[in-house]
């Protein structure tokens, strides 16, 4: 029943998940685009990355999306205490997953400035795509970090039904983010 | 509380007036959330846009009128040609027909009080009139895009076009990609969640169907135009490589992703009006939809075929054999909706009782041109014939019968069919007709002759040409064409503002409707419905008494705040009874915080477009502090 007294059937998913699922499938289309310019441009290329660019060491790389992959759980968890009218619970997890992701974001950070030493961008296509498509991801985890802690920042107020609807499609998102940092890491380390 | 099954008592009604009422004066238009309110900003906004990319068309007639004309010069002429193009399909058909008609419709058609995301809609709004605006001040300051709507690189590079011309193409793209972006998300939850209970959607009106097909375009196929721009950006400002094979870039890469957006945008600008004349056929020929299910169907694949299609545009290019053969096949394929539409509504009208109303004629115009403007296009997709023309005014010929005629046709057509619903008036029969005849020959008359000339040879894009080639009488015929066709859409302007105020009254119903936008009164009041209808049928307006069908009893009146019901996706089951947000002025101020950012970006001061960015960030807090109430 609903507030008004009304028959209605069990809840599916509410117009504000819809929202973020919508906007997930463009941002998807986006980061396809970027990574088939990554390939496209590299199959057009004799040598990829170019001559006098040594091919990216893959430890930091790895350790740091292990990370990434890693803060899917408090992001989760979060939203499920949410749900369960745990407001603090949710909060300290939320505040938990901002703080693993910042780690992973100046872990980024260091990389791309010693990438950017190790070849300039303005020297070539291949560093041109590589940044871009680096770049473009870290701002999408810069945002996931800001909708988290906007949410953390609510939900000290207490759950309602709005709070919980954006929760849930932060959650969606930074599930977006992962599988994107997943497909990216495994781009940035392919060519050797 | 409110209850089922009760009669709508007149305090009901006075309630939903206090509730729903806006803010009086410029602050309500300016804060509003309304559908219908910005439904009618984005079409004086596009309207405004449209006569703009109409006077650039006109110049450019008028220096084509005869051989060695020197009203413009070839600079400024590119202006004019690529201002045009981005002016029409960007700033005028796009948002017309989403923006204006689907805003104003798409709630008034599947029964809801407002879109799924109020303040996100008129962000929608303000972010597309600045990037208009951005876009013209280009113009104003000399500096506007000159590289062709679509741009091609190497021209468009930094080296060949040192300007910032190119700068404001990209930036003021990326703004509108944004708007649209916002728009299409909203359109599609809207659709998916808002339906009255019982639209399941095989029930939901065709016009719908065209919206949600169009959003989803959007949603698929602006990204790679907006990434394409970004790439330009990065390579003109940062020296990034992207398009020159100096640098292992690939010039080709710019048309990849501009053609993976531009065909699909083609059935983005077309989309709708299939969906227009969906809505005005079956009721000028007094009879449902011939093969509802198969139109809906078609509806939908014309939009997933054009993403297969996208290479037809780079036939010239050397694309390898075998690649050129699949895009010409599968261009091939988008015959088989296309026909089945044309078929649909032929039969609609020939075992219909059809009165031949100016919004029905207009429906007739767009078929023709349709028909014709398609088989010209069939003609490209044999590759040789398509390698012999390309570039020639016989392409130019072949896009204006499908974007003018195929699409802006139904919206003439649209704006006389629903300018009774939005004003309560009529519009004046005879000189409406009058218009459509005109209108008609002036668009058979500017663009048929170019099919001839561009056959004789005559390359698009020139800003004048020698005599004696045998293009002179054709491009003299083209240029009366052209005037004659402002002539018409003037007299239609004429018909339209003369009758807002000397109209006859019409009541809710003046043309016998079947969609749910004509069950309200006209102007429909700012709630839509004083009740959520329940509906049972496609037709729920002819349906009434059939299928117990009635207004009075039976639904729901939720006068307990600014609430709609939301529905399950397929079937339309009640689910929840949502508190929608009302005005807000954060939409505005994010819309300004945003393109100011962009100014600056192309001003080039990084410090203060972070400024703004930051500023927008903060007004988007602002924005969801105020959260709906708790029901």
């Amino acid at each position: 029943m609903t507030a008004a007294g009304l028959p209605a059937t069990a809840s599916s998913r509410p117009a504000g998940w819809w929202g973020m699922a919508l906007f997930i499938t463009t941002e998807a289309t986006l980061f396809g685009a970027i990574f088939s310019t990554y390939v496209y441009l590299w199959l057009r290329s004799p040598r990829w990355p170019p001559q006098g660019i040594a091919p990216t060491k893959p430890f930091y790389p790895l350790l740091l999306t292990a990370l990434l992959v890693a803060t899917s759980v408090p992001v989760h968890g979060a939203f499920r205490s949410a749900r369960a009218g745990a407001a603090g619970r949710a909060v300290a997890l939320l505040l938990l997953a901002v703080a693993v992701q910042c780690s992973y974001l100046a872990g980024q950070f260091v990389l791309f400035a010693h990438d950017l030493d190790r070849m300039p961008p303005d020297r070539s296509a291949y560093a041109s795509t590589y940044f871009t498509m680096l770049g473009t991801h870290h701002a999408h985890v810069v945002a996931g970090i800001a909708l988290e802690l906007w949410f953390a920042l609510r939900l000290t107020r207490g759950v309602n039904r709005y709070r919980l609807v954006g929760l849930h499609a932060t959650t969606l998102y930074w599930d977006f983010v992962i599988v994107a940092g997943l497909i990216l890491v495994a781009l940035q380390l392919a060519p050797r | 509380m409110t209850a089922v099954d009760l009669p709508v008592g007149p305090q009901r009604v006075e309630r939903l007036e206090r509730i729903w009422t806006p803010r009086p004066g410029v602050l309500g238009w300016l804060t509003t959330t309304d559908h219908k309110r910005i439904g009618l900003l984005y079409l004086f906004a596009t309207l405004m846009f449209f006569a703009a990319g109409g006077v650039e068309a006109l110049t450019m007639r008028t220096q084509l009128a005869q051989a060695n004309e020197k009203l413009v010069g070839p600079g400024t002429f590119d202006e004019l040609l690529t201002m045009h193009g981005i002016t029409m399909i960007f700033l005028f058909i796009i948002p017309i027909t989403t923006g204006a008609f689907g805003n104003y419709l798409v709630p008034l058609m599947i029964g809801a009080r407002d879109m799924a995301f109020p303040r996100m809609n008129a962000l929608s709004f303000w972010l597309f009139l600045a990037s208009g605006c951005f876009l013209y001040a280009g113009f104003a300051l000399g500096a506007a895009p000159n590289a062709g709507w679509f741009d091609y690189v190497p021209l468009a590079l930094k080296q060949y076009d040192p300007g910032s011309n190119i700068d404001f193409y990209a930036l003021g793209l990326i703004l509108n990609g944004a708007s649209s972006t916002a728009a299409a998300i909203n359109f599609i939850a809207t659709i998916f969640k808002l339906r009255a209970p019982g639209m399941s959607l095989n029930r939901m009106p065709l016009f719908c169907y065209a919206v949600l097909a169009v959003a989803f375009a959007l949603l698929l196929a602006l990204p790679a135009l907006t990434l394409d721009c970004i790439f330009l950006e990065l390579q003109r400002r940062l020296g990034f490589h992207f398009f020159d094979v100096a640098g292992g870039g690939d010039p080709l890469l710019w048309q990849y992703l501009f053609w993976i957006f531009g065909h699909p945008e083609v059935y983005i600008i077309v989309l709708p009006a299939f969906g227009i004349a969906t809505s005005i056929i079956p009721t000028f020929a007094r009879r449902r939809m011939v093969a509802f299910p198969l139109v809906a169907m078609a509806e939908l694949l014309v939009a997933f075929i054009g993403f297969g299609v996208f290479a037809h545009h780079m036939f010239a290019t050397g694309l390898a054999t075998i690649t050129l053969v699949f895009f010409a096949a599968a261009s091939m394929l988008v015959v088989i909706p296309s026909t089945i539409q044309v078929y649909a509504w032929l039969l609609t009208v020939a075992t219909g009782a059809p009165r031949f109303r100016a919004p029905l004629l207009f429906i007739g115009g767009f078929v023709v041109f349709f028909v014709l403007g398609g088989l010209t296009g069939i003609m490209f997709t044999a590759i040789p014939f398509d390698q012999a023309l390309t570039d020639t005014y016989f392409v130019v010929a072949h896009f204006h019968f499908i974007i003018f005629g195929a699409a802006v046709f139904p919206i003439l057509g649209g704006l006389y069919y629903w300018f009774p619903k939005v004003t309560g008036r009529l519009y004046h029969e005879r000189l409406a007709i009058v218009s459509f005849w005109v209108t008609f020959v002036g668009t058979t008359l500017t663009f048929f002759p170019m099919h001839i000339v561009g056959l004789l040879g005559m390359t698009r894009r020139v800003y004048t040409y020698e005599p004696g080639l045998g293009w002179d009488a054709y491009n003299l015929a083209e240029t009366i064409g052209g005037f004659t066709l402002a002539a018409g859409l003037l007299l239609i302007l004429g018909n339209l503002v003369w009758s807002r105020f000397n109209g006859e009254p019409c009541g809710p119903d003046p043309f016998h409707g079947g969609t749910l936008e004509w069950t309200v009164p006209s102007p429909p009041p700012h709630y839509n419905f004083a009740v959520i209808p329940t509906v049972r049928s496609p037709y729920p307006n002819w349906d009434r008494t059939d299928a117990g069908y009635d207004l009075e009893r039976g639904g729901l009146v939720l006068d307990a705040g600014h609430e709609t019901p939301s529905t399950e996706v397929r079937d339309a089951r009640l689910e929840e009874i949502l508190s929608m947000p009302s005005e807000s002025p954060w939409p505005i101020v994010l819309a300004a915080c945003v393109v100011l950012a962009f100014v600056m970006l192309l001003a080039g001061h990084v410090l203060i477009t972070a400024v703004f960015g930051v500023l927008g960030a903060l007004t988007l807090g602002a924005w969801h502090l105020h959260e709906p109430e708790e029901t």
